[in-house]
């Protein structure tokens, strides 16, 4: 029983992450119809930073946001950088340009921080374990399941209660419509682009005390925030946390019973639910023109 | 938000390569062809028959891609598989030409059929998505059956491939008989894309709600784009452990797919030629910036980028146009 909890809690650590990480997906996603592969590339560098500045010497909590604002920049310069000439071009031509972009993203990273797997430094704040039910928890995933509910929770409100979320949400349904309004959308949706390179960015930075980090996760991340948004269904917010918290537990507890075939059993687990609800499961029903 | 209509882009010329440039752009090719039968060596040899086994997989692709509009990022996965079963077949059975082009024709279509039912009611993204994820659990079948598939390591030191009894391990024969494979594969879908159903399946793509009221079922067509495909990449996929040696599971991964999508667009998205033209120009870059350079998979990211920045309409395109005017 104790094991199931504390298995409970590690599922739960992991669909946070991938709530952080899938949030900024899907915020591109259905703001401009925009598939965007490289951001596994920015949580896997979102990592890096994490690593290297807790490993600096620096005051180790600024390494969240020193991450969340290197790769929100990194965002910036992408969205005037290729990525605008390719919000109207054809899904196929956006995932060859991102994919292409994860690809030299990837390398650059192997170049630049090595091929190992490199593990942050924690601060004795956050290290060594918790006993829950007599089983030993690491702290860290604590940390990271109260960090991660907070700015998930800070978004939610940020984009269903503020003013500006307003405006965003508008955007997704009717840009023409907001146009009128006197809003520039242009630069909402740049706003938009670099929220979501920096949350994932700050998802990786979260993660790395997790996962760590080496060259490969990018690739694992991006399927399984791909598959958070899809599951999910686009432009919903209750969606992403429900399918991110479905992810995170089927990966958590596949892997615990059947460790072999723990891919194998994630990815048709979600194949079945995208049969099921075609549109993912809180997903509204796309009109075809 | 509404899904995007014919989102390929743009319909494209189709049934150009019969006008005058065309003929003019096929004889070159024939010369190429004849010139490197005669003149190249054993390397050479299997390096071009390679690019004829991977082109014809391109070539499926541009159809599924851009005759019917489904945009697969688990294509490598068909190819891969054929590969895959083709080798282990051969390893029980004997390698005979046969027994292996069944094989992995039967692959080919068995996990095209899978990934037409898996993807039957979505579109777009979700589509995109579905593919990609029967892509990989094959990969991970591929990469956790060791005792089968040989896991990270692959399968290698196949016995010699026969057709009909008589050798074919040579690499003039292996050559002539991957180039045999291309042109009939090349002429199957060649007959699909300009027969009724092909015409059916262009309009899937162009007007999808037109061809359901005019009485099509949509599910049906997509089921028959992806058999065709399939069997097509299949059988490229029963010869390609012969030509190269060597079936890893890289073959099914889906970068692998993702790189048969760029061939794709580098050569021509709707053209049954560009195929061949885009897995001949990546291959080789791959090849020398590989031996010129440790930063080779940079270089080959920047070739995606390039390539959708400049060259979205494929080089055979360009060329028709250039020849014909």
């Amino acid at each position: 029983m104790a094991y199931i909890v504390v298995q409970i809690l590690n599922a739960l650590s992991f669909s946070v992450l991938l709530l952080l990480t899938g949030l900024g997906l899907s915020l591109v996603l259905s703001l401009m119809n925009f598939v965007n592969l490289t951001h596994g590339s920015i949580f896997l560098l979102g990592s890096y930073i994490g690593v290297q500045w807790m490993a600096s010497g620096a005051p180790w909590w600024m390494a969240f946001p020193a991450a969340f604002v290197l790769t929100g920049l990194v965002g910036a310069v992408l969205d005037r950088y290729p990525f605008r000439q390719f919000y109207p071009r054809t899904h196929l031509m956006q995932v060859l340009l991102t994919y292409g972009l994860s690809v030299v993203f990837a390398d650059l990273m192997r170049w630049g921080f090595g091929a190992d797997t490199l593990s942050p430094v924690l601060p004795e704040l956050l290290q060594g374990v918790v006993f829950v039910m007599g089983f030993p928890f690491p702290v860290y995933r604590l940390f990271l399941i109260a960090t991660g509910a907070t700015l998930a929770l800070a978004l939610w409100w940020a984009i269903e209660r503020t003013l500006w979320g307003a405006a965003i949400r508008a955007c997704v349904i009717d840009r023409g419509i907001v146009e009128t309004l006197g809003i520039d959308t242009r630069r909402l949706l740049t706003v938009g682009v670099v929220l979501a390179a920096a949350l994932g960015g700050l998802g990786g930075a979260l993660g790395a005390g997790m996962l760590s980090a080496y060259p490969g996760l990018d690739e694992e991340v991006l399927l399984l925030a791909l598959l958070v948004v899809v599951v999910g269904g686009l432009g919903s917010f209750t969606g992403t946390v429900v399918s991110a918290l479905l992810i995170g537990f089927v990966t958590t507890f596949a892997r615990m019973w059947l460790p072999e075939f723990a891919n194998f059993l994630t990815l048709g687990m979600m194949a079945l639910v995208l049969m099921v609800f075609p549109h993912g499961l809180l997903g509204r029903e796309t009109r075809q023109l | 938000m509404t899904v995007r209509a014919g989102f390929t882009g743009t319909p494209m010329d189709t049934s150009s390569s019969r006008r005058g440039g065309g003929w003019r752009l096929l004889g070159l090719a024939a010369l190429l062809c004849g010139v490197l039968a005669v003149f190249g060596d054993d390397y050479q040899l299997r390096f071009a028959a390679e690019i004829f086994l991977v082109g014809t997989a391109v070539m499926s692709l541009n159809v599924l891609v851009g005759y019917a509009g489904l945009v697969s990022l688990g294509h490598a996965a068909l190819f891969g598989a054929a590969a895959y079963g083709a080798a282990v077949a051969a390893q029980h059975w004997g390698s005979d030409l046969l027994l292996m082009l069944p094989v992995g024709v039967a692959c080919g279509m068995a996990l095209a059929a899978l990934m037409a039912l898996v993807s039957y009611r979505s579109a777009g993204l979700f589509f995109l998505v579905l593919t990609l994820v029967v892509g990989q659990m094959t990969w991970e079948v591929v990469f956790r059956w060791r005792a089968v598939t040989g896991g990270a390591d692959g399968l290698r030191g196949f016995p010699a491939l026969t057709v009909a009894g008589l050798p074919a391990s040579h690499p003039l024969a292996l050559y002539a008989l991957a180039l045999t494979l291309a042109l009939a594969c090349g002429w199957v879908l060649r007959a699909f894309v300009s027969a009724p159903v092909g015409h059916a399946v262009q309009g899937m793509r162009d007007q999808p709600l037109r061809m359901r009221a005019l009485g099509y079922h949509l599910g049906r067509l997509r089921l028959q784009a992806f058999l065709v495909t399939g069997a097509v990449a299949g059988a490229a996929g029963s010869i390609y452990p012969f030509v190269n040696q060597y079936v890893g599971p890289n073959t099914v991964h889906w970068s692998m797919s993702a790189t048969l999508v760029i061939m794709s667009v580098l050569g021509g998205i709707a053209t049954l030629a560009g195929g061949f033209v885009g897995a001949a120009l990546y291959l080789v870059a791959q090849t020398q910036l590989s031996s010129w350079t440790d930063r080779w998979q940079l270089l080959i990211g920047l070739l995606f980028v390039l390539t959708v920045i400049f060259v979205p309409q494929g080089i055979v395109p360009a060329l028709r146009r250039r020849f014909r005017s």
